[in-house]
């Protein structure tokens, strides 16, 4: 029995993956998580037993936060080339503020979001065929699993959204839908799929063309390689409402196809001819949907933008990582978490003098110059935070922070902006 | 302490349509955020001889923050690259991005530059509703409200469907409330819903007139818009229903439009962008703009905006799905659509209006056609349904094409002339409006029109919102440069320059209902919904638990 009265949490959002649940109930005794009740593998990883460390550092020892500061916006001022990025378990509030240190420093900054650029290029260059996820649920009787099974990296899709639960036109859950696996190489749908199709992965692109062909009615392929891909395309044209479900987030740190997303909104588009067809993309956790949609709101472009001119640059092309890499930056303000940086940008960072406020900043591997620990998006700090289908949610923190990313960033940019 | 701030705007000629003020030289005197009968004699003074005063203008129905405006402008990175925007010159300013869907801030010092202190979103879906007023957070300077869609969702249609009409009402207040709207606006009665129904190809996909069950026998987009009209009455919203009828751009779609009219007579009603639904019956595309007008000057409970089609670049951005599934398959155009669980839809298609082509021309002569028409202009707003029909940006010329009849009259020998036959506007329409008529569908009549008792007027006691324009016989360029804006007091605008951004505040109702539907609406989400009751809406995020 624990000595410290506990209490409940309810209804919290988990930014453990881009599902965002707001069904959880987090339970605190003292001043740290007991329980994250309704979380996944993921989500109770996520939210752990809630403990940060609230560490100011600057050159490695500690410091006030007055000099940490006044330090970091010396080193922010001073860079010839910044850069700012946005982390993880960063609030929508937080992000904004990221954004405009990024303009008054005529900064480049990137964040999170990138890890799906291509789904967000193709979806630039075709558009969109999508749903918010509670209408998949709603009215999706066919499904298929492009190369993807949720399970691992997005563990309640199926639960809440997508194949189980009861909407208006799928009374019977599951047993109101087909779902298909579409197995790609070593990437494979769900195991107990009604069906599966296999595809070699040189074959994959070419067959979403085949299929899109055949949904259009036109002339399609021959080759026995594609004909179960034709026939998926058929069921899927004769479905009420057919959706696709993807993985936005690239594999192992392997950039993901440009060719194979623009091919996928292609062929979700072409089945709204015969039919309803949406395409869910997957993407990952950390309130990265909110980076993205506050950098589109403030400047017109959804990741790598260029301050550089006095104005909002895209460059989709030369991100972050893309910059590190090149040697152009001297200088970095890290936002969020640093734990969740991509291998690519966390390994340049470590080039560059940086500033890292955010939760554990202070175990940054990158060893910031200035570091100041700040609670955790969803944890210990509010705000708002998007879901993957870019539906806004509202933070509920259970435990008090070493002190709030919002109130230390805002500091941060009224000492640049002074 | 020092004194609320004051100024005299003295000597200017005077356009203050609500207080039957029409072009008299007169001084407008500021205290604070307020318009006053006089300051003393001492106070700060502003020259504003030789030019016109106006009251701050009120767009009532723009597209300009939100979750599609959001979808629109990440489809569009090759038009912000086109339009950078750098940091107007003024401490905290900041840069973005133009293009016919700005980046917020810059959505916000274009409006100010306009001389628009007032701006209402005209199409949020209430899921999203806590994105829009974050993207109003970023959106400085003038006072935005959102109106929230309605007319496609589910909770409703099973009030209708029960006949539960006073639990639909119950339901729209409650709605207004936790997202912080204004008004209700509804887009294509039922037709959304039937899209998102799935099935059957895309003609079928759709309602095409005011009896077409949806769902249910008992749910039509006559019952809808009944139940929701009655409501918003019932609740004395400031602002009726705001229609987006059923049919949007199809030939011969004015009768629905009439008929739409005729299903709510005698109840307050706003029919918006009336230009997309004002083409006449029979084969083919023709004007219907006189036999929609007509009704309109009959009818006093109904006003409309007009969102006129502007030649050039365009971005169509709605909640009514299918539509834009027609364009994007007949423009082969990109082309963007959301389903929005259980409420709404999105659907986005950029376009381009050319005066070459004979449906453009037609529409932009249907909208003006609307405008010359229109006997009370204070039930007649200028709109370009921003950025559908045209940009905000491009109001300016508009105002030039009512003022002026030989400009518009060289305009008109320009377009496509294919479909005119039967325009009104062949037959010469020789109405010029004047200033005053202007500072009315601007200003006076949308904040009538809104139920917003401080705007829209320079009487005493109005929100101190004003626009001074130097006077020039080319109209555009008088409209497009004021001289100075004040918004709020706080001179935002001097010597055409922007040189300070200001929030804006925030219009929301707050209607009174009976909580008890509170109940039945948590069943509703524990069934279907794919976030927490407690989670919906726009209340500010809970704070964090006591610090340490």
């Amino acid at each position: 029995m624990s000595a410290f009265p506990r209490r409940t949490v309810e209804h919290a959002t988990c930014l453990g993956c881009g599902c965002a649940c707001d069904d959880i109930a987090v339970v605190v005794e003292g001043d740290r998580v007991a329980e994250a009740q309704n979380a996944c593998a993921l989500g109770l990883a996520w939210f752990g037993d809630g403990r940060v460390p609230g560490e100011v550092r600057v050159d490695g020892g500690p410091a006030p936060l007055e000099r940490a500061l006044a330090r970091a916006a010396e080193i922010l001022r001073a860079a010839a080339r910044p850069l700012v990025y946005l982390a993880g378990d960063l609030s929508c509030e937080v992000q904004r503020d990221g954004v405009a240190i990024a303009d008054r420093l005529h900064a480049a900054i990137d964040s999170l979001a990138a890890t799906a650029a291509a789904s967000v290029l193709a979806a630039q260059r075709r558009g969109r065929a999508a749903a918010t996820l509670g209408e998949i649920r709603q009215r999706a009787d066919c499904l298929v699993f492009w190369a993807v099974d949720p399970a691992a990296r997005y563990p309640r899709y199926r639960s809440r959204y997508a194949v189980d639960p009861v909407g208006l036109q799928t009374p019977d859950g599951r047993r109101s839908r087909t779902v298909v696996a579409v197995d790609v190489g070593p990437a494979r749908g769900p195991a107990d799929a009604d069906r599966r199709v296999t595809l070699a992965p040189a074959d994959e692109v070419d067959a979403l063309g085949v299929m899109r062909a055949a949904v259009q009615g036109r002339q399609g392929s021959d080759d026995p390689r594609f004909q179960p891909a034709v026939e998926l395309a058929h069921e899927l044209a004769r479905a009420r409402y057919a959706v696709i479900v993807a993985d936005a987030e690239p594999l192992d740190a392997a950039p993901a196809d440009p060719d194979r997303a623009e091919a996928l909104v292609a062929l979700a588009q072409a089945l709204n001819g015969p039919t309803r067809c949406a395409l869910s993309t997957l993407r990952g956790g950390g309130n990265r949907s909110g980076a993205d949609a506050v950098l589109t709101w403030q400047t017109g472009f959804p990741y790598a933008v260029d301050f550089a001119p006095g104005y909002p640059r895209y460059r989709p092309h030369a991100g972050a990582a893309a910059l590190l890499a090149a040697g152009e930056v001297d200088a970095a303000l890290v936002l969020g978490a640093p734990a969740s940086l991509p291998a690519a940008v966390a390994q340049g960072l470590g080039a560059v003098t940086a500033v890292a406020i955010g939760p554990r900043a202070s175990a940054a591997p990158c060893r910031p110059a200035v570091a100041i620990d700040t609670g955790i998006a969803g944890v210990h700090d509010g705000g708002t935070a998007f879901r993957m289908d870019d539906v806004p949610l509202p933070l509920r923190p259970a435990l008090p922070g070493p002190r709030e990313a919002a109130a230390t960033v805002r500091a941060l940019r009224e000492r640049l902006e002074a | 302490m020092s004194a609320p701030g004051r100024l005299r705007i003295a000597g200017g000629t005077v356009y203050d349509p609500a207080n039957g003020v029409d072009g008299e030289v007169r001084d407008v005197c500021i205290e604070g955020e307020r318009i006053v009968a006089d300051v003393p004699a001492d106070a700060p003074r502003l020259d504003a001889r030789g030019m016109v005063v106006m009251p701050g203008g009120v767009d009532i129905h723009s597209h300009l923050a939100g979750t599609s405006v959001n979808h629109a402008r990440r489809l569009l990175p090759e038009e912000h690259a086109a339009h950078p925007a750098p940091a107007p010159p003024f401490a905290g300013a900041r840069s973005g991005t133009g293009g016919t869907l700005p980046s917020t801030f810059v959505t916000g010092y274009r409006y100010a530059a306009l001389g628009y202190t007032t701006v209402m979103e005209a199409a949020v879906a209430p899921l999203g509703a806590r994105h829009a007023h974050a993207e109003l957070d970023d959106t400085p300077i003038v006072d935005a409200g959102c109106y929230m869609l309605l007319g496609n969702d589910e909770y409703l249609f099973r009030q209708i469907a029960a006949g539960e009409t006073a639990r639909a009402r119950d339901y729209a207040a409650w709605l207004l409330e936790v997202t912080r709207g204004y008004a209700i606006k509804i887009v294509n009665p039922g037709g959304v819903a039937a899209w998102k129904s799935g099935g059957a190809p895309a003609a079928q996909r759709n309602v095409t007139g005011l009896d077409d069950p949806v769902g249910s026998s008992a749910v039509t987009p006559r019952r809808i818009l009944e139940t929701l009209a009655d409501a918003a009455n019932a609740l004395g919203l400031p602002h009726p229903v705001h229609i987006h009828c059923n049919n949007l751009g199809r030939p011969g779609n004015a009768a629905t439009t009439l008929a739409t009219m005729r299903a709510l007579a005698g109840r307050r009603a706003h029919f918006t962008h009336l230009q997309f639904h004002s083409y006449g019956e029979g084969a083919g595309w023709k004007s219907g703009a006189r036999e929609v007008i007509e009704y309109v000057n009959a009818h006093p409970e109904v006003s409309v905006d007009v969102g006129q089609v502007m030649f050039g670049p365009a971005t169509t951005v709605t909640a009514d799905g299918p539509v834009e599934y027609l364009l994007h398959a007949t423009s082969g155009r990109k082309w963007v659509n959301v389903d929005i669980e259980l409420e709404s839809g999105c659907g986005i298609v950029p376009y381009t209006y050319r005066e070459r082509a004979a449906v453009a021309a037609l529409q932009w002569a249907v909208g003006l056609e609307l405008f010359l028409l229109a006997r009370d202009p204070w039930r007649v707003v200028l709109s370009t349904d921003h950025p559908n029909g045209g940009t905000f940006f491009s109001y300016p010329e508009l105002i030039r094409l009512l003022m002026d009849r030989a400009y518009r009259d060289a305009q008109l020998r320009r377009v496509n002339q294919k479909l005119l036959a039967g325009s009104a506007l062949l037959d010469g329409l020789d109405r010029e409006y004047t200033l005053g008529e202007i500072a009315i569908v601007t200003r006076a009549g949308p904040a009538r029109l809104l139920g917003l008792p401080h705007k829209g007027h320079l009487g005493p006691g109005a929100e101190a919102d004003v626009t001074v324009y130097a006077p020039d016989p080319d109209r555009a360029r008088m409209f497009a440069t004021p001289r100075y804006v004040i918004k709020a007091g706080e001179l935002v605008v001097e010597d055409g320059q922007l040189r300070r951004a200001p929030a804006g505040r925030r219009l929301a109702v707050r209607p009174a209902y009976d909580a008890a539907v509170t109940r039945d609406l948590r069943r509703f989400f524990a069934a279907y919904a794919t976030l927490a009751f407690e989670n919906y809406g726009a209340a500010p995020a809970p704070p964090a638990p006591p610090g340490r």
